[in-house]
């Protein structure tokens, strides 16, 4: 799998969902690179944005599409690691604002 | 050059794209700082790391950047000046 392969595959999924990928590709295709690397790594596609800890079953709420995604999709337009955005967001009509953590601090 | 005087310290991990634009922002403005990619590390020292990274910013963000001034001795004018001491 490329980042490339990937990025292609992503955008048709995120579209179905009524969503997309942030436009700026260059960035994508780095987060898409993260989660290769964490696939190679853990054996599942884990945040690139956030700390893995290589246990599936701790990890499994940030193994991407996280479960944080669509909440935060809502309230900031964006998720976390900025890969899946409203198209909202995308065009600018959002304010653009850090999305903070909904993780349990216990992680 | 002037030798920098506060000490930069960047929590950040080897996958995020954040991060590197961070990097890639203190290069073009040729700050030295000293980077840790926590997801590097071993697990004690990612424990070590994070434990860390929380005193400064409870939230565990990557990246974090910590930018600190050391001040050698009793020097009240450097005080003033990096408190923001009127």
């Amino acid at each position: 799998m490329t980042p490339e392969l990937l990025y292609e595959i992503l955008s048709k999924y995120a579209e179905s969902q009524g969503i997309q990928l942030n436009k700026d590709r260059e960035y994508v295709l780095e987060i898409l690179e993260g989660l290769l690397t964490n696939e190679s790594r853990y054996g599942y596609r884990s945040c690139p944005c956030r700390l893995a800890t290589g246990v599936k079953e701790k990890d499994a709420d940030i193994i991407c599409p996280c479960v944080y995604r669509d909440p935060d999709i809502k309230d900031y337009g964006r998720c976390y690691c900025r890969l899946y955005v409203s198209k909202e967001w995308d065009e600018g009509k959002v304010k653009h604002v850090k999305v903070p953590e909904r993780r349990s601090k216990d992680h | 050059m002037e030798e920098q005087k506060k000490k930069v310290r960047l929590y950040a991990l080897s996958t995020c794209p954040e991060c590197k634009r961070l990097r890639q922002f203190l290069d073009e403005h040729n700050v030295k700082y000293e980077v840790i990619e926590v997801d590097l590390l071993d697990s004690g020292e990612q424990w070590v790391m994070t434990k860390e990274l929380k005193r400064y910013n409870p939230e565990v963000y990557y990246p974090t950047l910590v930018i600190e001034e050391v001040i050698s001795g009793f020097d009240g004018e450097a005080i003033k000046e990096a408190l923001d001491i009127k």
